[in-house]
């Protein structure tokens, strides 16, 4: 009787199978093979070999991973049933090999610094009063330690740099205070703090030193008449004219338009940070960051500016309408030179329009008295105005925004650094849920499940990458860094202080303004998914209950 | 002893081994009254001979017929899977096949 075409070809899989399988298991296939002779039916026979290739199948692909495994001795009656063993031992190899490399970066400073940097996006989150109350961010302990040093050594420069950095109002004012009185050539960081304070009661005893120490600048003035706004405002005062203003408002801007420079004092600042940071051995990134964004200029010295040039191109076509053709030129030049005055600091960003109006007014003056060459000039430096202003206009863009490559850098870094908290969490979960399992802290009673296991894995996978790309992401910043504190080389620290702006808002969170907004959110999602968490816990309960009243 | 965790499977197994420790099995009479597929039969009994709790021989039945593989466990198996405690328990829980065929 010719035997079955499925059980030919059964036949022929096993055979297939043992010539594949390991020589440790031939004797189990043949084993298999010589059952098929008692197995009833063809199709059955046939699923009976397609069961057993598959196993020999299974030892094949296991010699190729695992080659040289071997007999071994039994020590518990447990590893008999040890499910997987060689790939769960190799799995967990793995997983060890991914949270050791992880670790090993953080050998590394430029990495520890990175993943600091990283953490950055949550301090709004977890220090929820810091956005929402208006009085400021919360004290910096680094920073207050730093001061304490540098009270304790009578280090002006490092006083200096706490009182421009500090929070607190009065103690910036006493730090600066006790700054210049140990060394009188630090008077400008009065300025630094008069702009960042502006009612600050220091600052009456502040201008007249700072007139002195640096006459020729500006910036007194602004501070002054910042600080008289400040008043007015407070008193309900608004000053539609600037006749309405007061006598010492009208003097410190006549006085500021009429300086021949103005010194917002960046530069010395930016120096001063670089020594104080050295000095003190800190590698915060955030200690070198201050938002340049708006330079060191009084908030109010846009309006004021407009507001006092406005009032000279006013005077100036009173004059000309007069017949004071002198008169009015003067005006109209003062408008221009303080234009010139505040172009390398980007000031006259905000008086577009009266500088126009300035050099049309001069171009015209010159045209009238037939001075073509003098009329081509201001006519060309009129026409020249929007330009300029186009290319400030990007130029602030980019320095508010940041650039296209700091804004990418500063998202891997912030996603890798929520990735590595992730799959440190779950690295953890899965070690807890282990002991728990194995109700045991010793390694040899722990037994993994697979679950567990592919949870661990993508735990460690998630870590080495996350921390590579970090790793990656944030060296550029480190260099820039590094060369700026080491040389003062002040090379892409503009880049440095974009990346540094874009990495402190939460990921997800698109400027400074939606931050409110993003945290509200994210701790309104973590309040709805522990009550739905609660109510499953309570749900499994009842059910639990139900079912042990309906077994009794 | 620690507890380990036995598979239903592998409990089926076990019991039939335990019921007549010293009788030899076939494979496929196992895979019946267990009602086990090969596919999970085999590893069970793979693993089992591994740590030297099943010894295996080759018996020849009849003439012209290929000799068959045969299964039973040592002494050392019957001691160890008797010391499991549960295993009794656990596998009065596991369903009985209504096939029981004959022994080696």
């Amino acid at each position: 009787m010719p035997i079955a075409y499925p059980r030919r070809i059964a036949a022929v899989l096993l055979r297939f199978a043992i010539w594949i399988a390991p020589h440790d298991a031939h004797d189990w296939g043949r084993g298999m093979l010589s059952e098929l002779n008692h197995v009833q039916g063809n199709w059955a026979a046939l699923i009976w070999a397609v069961g057993g290739a598959g196993v020999l199948a299974k030892h094949a692909l296991l010699s190729v991973i695992l080659p040289g495994s071997r007999r071994r001795t039994l020590s518990s009656a447990t590893e008999v049933f040890s499910q997987e063993g060689p790939m769960r031992k190799a799995t967990l190899a793995a997983i060890g090999a991914c949270i050791a490399a992880s670790l090993f970066f953080f050998l590394v400073p430029i990495f520890r610094q990175a993943f600091h940097v990283s953490l950055a996006q949550w301090h709004n989150v977890i220090h929820v009063k810091s956005v929402f109350d208006m009085q400021g961010p919360d004290p910096d302990p680094e920073l207050e330690t730093l001061a304490r040093k540098a009270e304790k050594n009578h280090d002006a420069e490092g006083l200096a740099f706490v009182a421009a950095r500090t929070t607190n109002q009065s103690e910036s004012a006493r730090f600066a205070e006790e700054a210049v009185h140990l060394d009188a050539k630090l008077t400008w960081i009065y300025a630094v703090v008069a702009v960042r304070y502006p009612s600050l009661p220091e600052i009456d005893q502040w201008v007249p030193i700072l007139q002195q120490s640096d006459p020729q600048n500006a910036l007194p003035n602004f501070i002054v008449a910042q600080k008289i706004d400040i008043e007015e405002i407070d008193r309900n005062q608004n000053a539609g004219h600037v006749e309405e203003k007061t006598a010492i408002w009208q003097n410190v801007m006549a006085e500021a338009f009429q300086s021949p420079k103005l010194d917002d004092y960046l530069a010395r600042l930016t120096e001063l940070d670089r020594r104080v940071l050295l000095r003190y051995q800190v590698d915060d990134p955030f200690q070198t960051f201050r938002d340049e964004r708006w330079n060191n200029r009084p908030s109010y010295a846009a309006q004021d500016s407009s507001f006092y040039a406005n009032s000279l191109l006013e005077s100036g076509r009173t004059l000309r309408a007069r017949g004071d053709r002198k008169g009015a030129f003067e005006k109209y030049l003062t408008v221009a030179r303080f234009g010139q005055m505040l172009s390398p600091a980007d000031w006259d960003f905000f008086l577009r329009g009266e500088l126009q109006a300035a050099y049309k007014r001069l171009g015209a003056i010159y045209e009238g008295e037939g001075n073509k060459v003098e009329a081509a000039f201001y006519t060309s430096l009129a026409n020249q105005t929007d330009r300029a202003q186009h290319e400030k206009l990007i130029s602030l863009r980019n320095r508010v925004r940041g650039s296209g490559v700091s804004r990418w850098n500063s998202f891997l870094v912030k996603a890798s650094g929520l990735v590595i908290l992730f799959s440190g969490g779950l690295l953890l979960t899965c070690g807890l849920a282990i002991m728990v399992r194995g109700k045991s802290f010793r390694l040899s009673a722990l037994r993994p499940s697979r679950l567990t296991l592919a949870f661990g894995f993508f735990g460690g996978i998630g870590a080495l990458l996350s921390s590579a790309v970090l790793y990656v992401s944030y060296r550029p910043y480190a260099e820039i860094l590094q060369r700026f504190m080491r040389n003062g080389d002040e090379t892409n620290l503009a880049e440095l202080y974009s990346f540094l702006d874009t990495t402190q808002l939460p990921l997800g969170a698109q400027g400074f303004l939606d931050v409110w907004q993003f945290v509200l959110y994210f701790w309104f999602g973590v309040v709805l998914l522990c009550i739905f968490a609660l109510l499953v816990a309570v749900l499994r309960r009842l059910q639990f209950n139900a079912r042990a009243n309906a077994a009794t | 002893m620690k507890i380990p965790r036995i598979s239903p499977q592998a409990l089926r197994v076990l019991e039939r081994f335990i019921e007549h420790p010293t009788a030899w099995r076939y494979g496929y009479e196992l895979s019946r009254e267990t009602g086990l597929k090969s596919g999970t039969l085999y590893p069970i009994l793979m693993r089992l001979a591994k740590f030297s709790l099943l010894e295996t021989k080759w018996v020849t039945t009849e003439d012209g017929v290929p000799p068959r593989h045969t299964y039973r466990l040592t002494p050392k198996g019957g001691e160890l899977v008797r010391s499991l405690p549960g295993t009794a328990s656990a596998a009065a829980k596991v369903r009985r096949p209504a096939f029981s065929g004959g022994r080696a």
